[in-house]
């Protein structure tokens, strides 16, 4: 079983740097830890990078977990070889633009691209946002599927993640104590669904809900509260329509041995209890 | 602020805001109002059709058709105080007469004494406010923990304040430019007065349980189409998080959670005129002039 640690970075495509800049930086609060020409690498708590825009295509994008060491780096590879999905490990040069000692890449049976790494970069600086947003750190991400069951089986067989939740057929699923790292989401294709920050508190969100609307950024669901997790969101649309989300409050899983997947039902309340509905496309 | 005389273990003569008697034209459309989307219940009465529960109270607001003017009603501590309420209101110029008992029963209190505030706004001066036996039983899941606060309009601040602080024993507790806080208890604030060219109810304020409640009470709102006048937002002063909106006739209605307690050593704070001093999220208030920071002052 590969163990995944936690979240690590979520790399993405970008026809417009210096538009991703401005939305990082001004909207989404974060902290530029180093740029170059063609890539921006942001902070979102201690570690060196959690968000890296490159210059490419808005459609390319990778999501990070890191594993232990290099030797469960080497057998999660035999693993996934073994189970059919081509492997490829990451070269001196890959490795540096990832801030990381060494990784492999693959593809989930949807085809995201995801990443495990192994001694991702931390930096001896504290974290300074560009903005007061009151952000914490980078937390979970939402991965579109397009098989919900095979999907979950996938991260929760072949990797070492649980079901804390499901609503409908879609799961949500943690590594750690953290309600969930991984959310599935519906979709026709590979990508992802949303990228979350944690911030401080309730104000934050809707601080954040008065400062994005005032910036003209598209709020596309919340001020809201998930039933789930219990925590606090604001959903909001960035550079090529990526959505990010702020929030507060999510629960810790308190006892891994006794805790049971709850189902809610595939409905708007079972996403805002506070009765927000989502205003994104499918 | 007690007045000469009075026995140096003389406590508050101010108890509690106990309600609003409203008054409407068209009762029927702000009874469906007060049930559906505020939530109260509605108190059978002979004398009052449109009565309202929203805690252990008989009742805090009353729809009224006959009268003119909106009032509140204010308990005091009893009759002693009373008396010398309303001989310090008489000498100092105010308007204040007793109440009927036509009138104290309609208002569901023993005696009341009827007083203007220097702007002209309603005061009852009230003793002993019915309270009822039976518990509080919504007409929706609003989450209403009671009767909270009222903001007023104020066009005569200096002598408004002297009624409330030097003749009632109210505490200005904070102040946003000349908007003034006033507390009766450990609440922050009861009465908030808000300098206009006009006296009136700025709005009526019943608490919730819960931040999930002023947010789900939002999107309800929303959902009826009625007008969100500001919020949902959070007042620094207070600490409470609120949602205004239109309620009937151009009332203003607001739901509270998060009023915080003020203790002894609280002393009030003068905040800057501007609109992070009235909403700490950012909520501004695009139809009442008052609660906007760059028209009151």
């Amino acid at each position: 079983m590969i163990e995944l640690k936690d979240l690590s970075y979520v790399r993405m495509g970008t026809s417009d740097l210096e538009d991703a800049e401005s939305f990082a930086t001004r909207c989404l609060g974060l902290q530029i830890g180093e740029q170059s020409g063609k890539a921006l690498y942001l902070r979102s708590d201690d570690r060196a990078h959690t968000l890296c825009y490159f210059e490419g295509d808005p459609g390319d994008q990778t999501v990070g977990f890191e594993v232990e060491d290099e030797s469960t780096l080497d057998a999660a590879a035999a693993t996934l070889d073994q189970l059919g999905h081509p492997v490829h490990a990451g070269t001196p040069t890959e490795c540096a633009l990832r801030k990381v000692k060494a990784f492999i890449g693959f593809k989930d049976p949807t085809g995201n691209q995801i990443e495990l790494v192994v001694r991702p970069e931390r930096s001896g600086k504290r974290y300074f946002a560009t903005r007061d947003a009151g952000i914490t750190g980078f937390s979970h991400v939402g991965l579109h599927t397009t098989n919900p069951a095979r999907d979950e089986k996938f991260w929760t067989q072949v990797c070492n993640a649980r079901v804390s939740d499901r609503i409908g057929d879609i799961a949500l699923m943690r590594v750690n104590a953290i309600h969930h790292t991984i959310a599935l989401a519906p979709g026709r294709g590979p990508g992802i669904h949303h990228v979350n920050h944690q911030v401080k508190s309730n104000d934050d969100v809707l601080r954040s809900y008065y400062h994005l609307s005032g910036q003209r950024v598209p709020i596309v669901f919340g001020p809201g509260r998930h039933p789930t997790s219990g925590a606090r969101f604001l959903y909001f649309q960035g550079p090529d329509g990526m959505v990010f989300e702020y929030s507060i409050g999510v629960d810790e899983i308190e006892d891994e041995e006794t805790h049971r997947p709850r189902q809610f039902g595939f409905e708007p309340s079972s996403l805002c209890m506070w009765g927000s509905k989502s205003a994104r496309a499918r | 602020m007690n007045s000469p005389g009075q026995p140096s273990s003389q406590t508050s003569s101010i108890i509690q805001l106990c309600y609003v008697r409203l008054a409407v034209a068209q009762p029927q459309a702000a009874a469906t109002f007060a049930t559906d989307i505020l939530g109260l219940e509605h108190v059978p009465n002979k004398l009052e059709p449109f009565l309202y529960r929203s805690d252990q109270r008989y009742h805090t607001l009353c729809l009224t058709a006959g009268t003119a003017k909106s009032s509140i009603g204010i308990e005091i501590s009893g009759e002693a105080a009373l008396d010398r309420v309303a001989k310090a209101l008489t000498t100092d110029g105010f308007s204040a007469r007793e109440a009927t008992e036509e009138e104290c029963g309609r208002r569901f209190v023993r005696r009341a004494l009827i007083a203007q505030d220097a702007s002209g706004n309603e005061i009852d001066l009230v003793l002993r406010p019915a309270q009822s036996g039976r518990r509080y039983f919504p007409s929706r899941d609003a989450g209403v923990t009671g009767l909270q606060s009222v903001g007023l309009r104020s066009r005569a601040m200096k002598d408004d304040l002297r009624l409330w602080t030097t003749i009632l024993d109210a505490k200005v507790t904070d102040r946003v430019g000349e908007v003034t806080y006033l507390g009766i208890d450990q609440k922050h604030h009861r009465i908030v007065l808000y300098p206009s060219d006009k006296a009136g109810l700025l709005y009526v304020s019943y608490g919730v349980e819960s931040m999930d409640a002023v947010m789900q009470n939002n999107y309800f709102v929303q959902e009826r189409q009625l007008k969100i006048v500001q919020g949902p937002g959070r007042e620094p002063t207070s600490g409470q998080i609120f949602l205004r909106f239109a309620g009937p006739e151009g009332y203003v209605f607001s739901y509270g959670y998060g009023l915080s307690d003020i203790g002894p050593q609280h002393r009030p704070r003068q905040f800057t005129l501007e609109a992070s001093s009235l909403c700490e999220w950012g909520s501004e208030c695009a139809d009442v002039v008052e609660l906007q920071p760059a028209r009151v002052g």
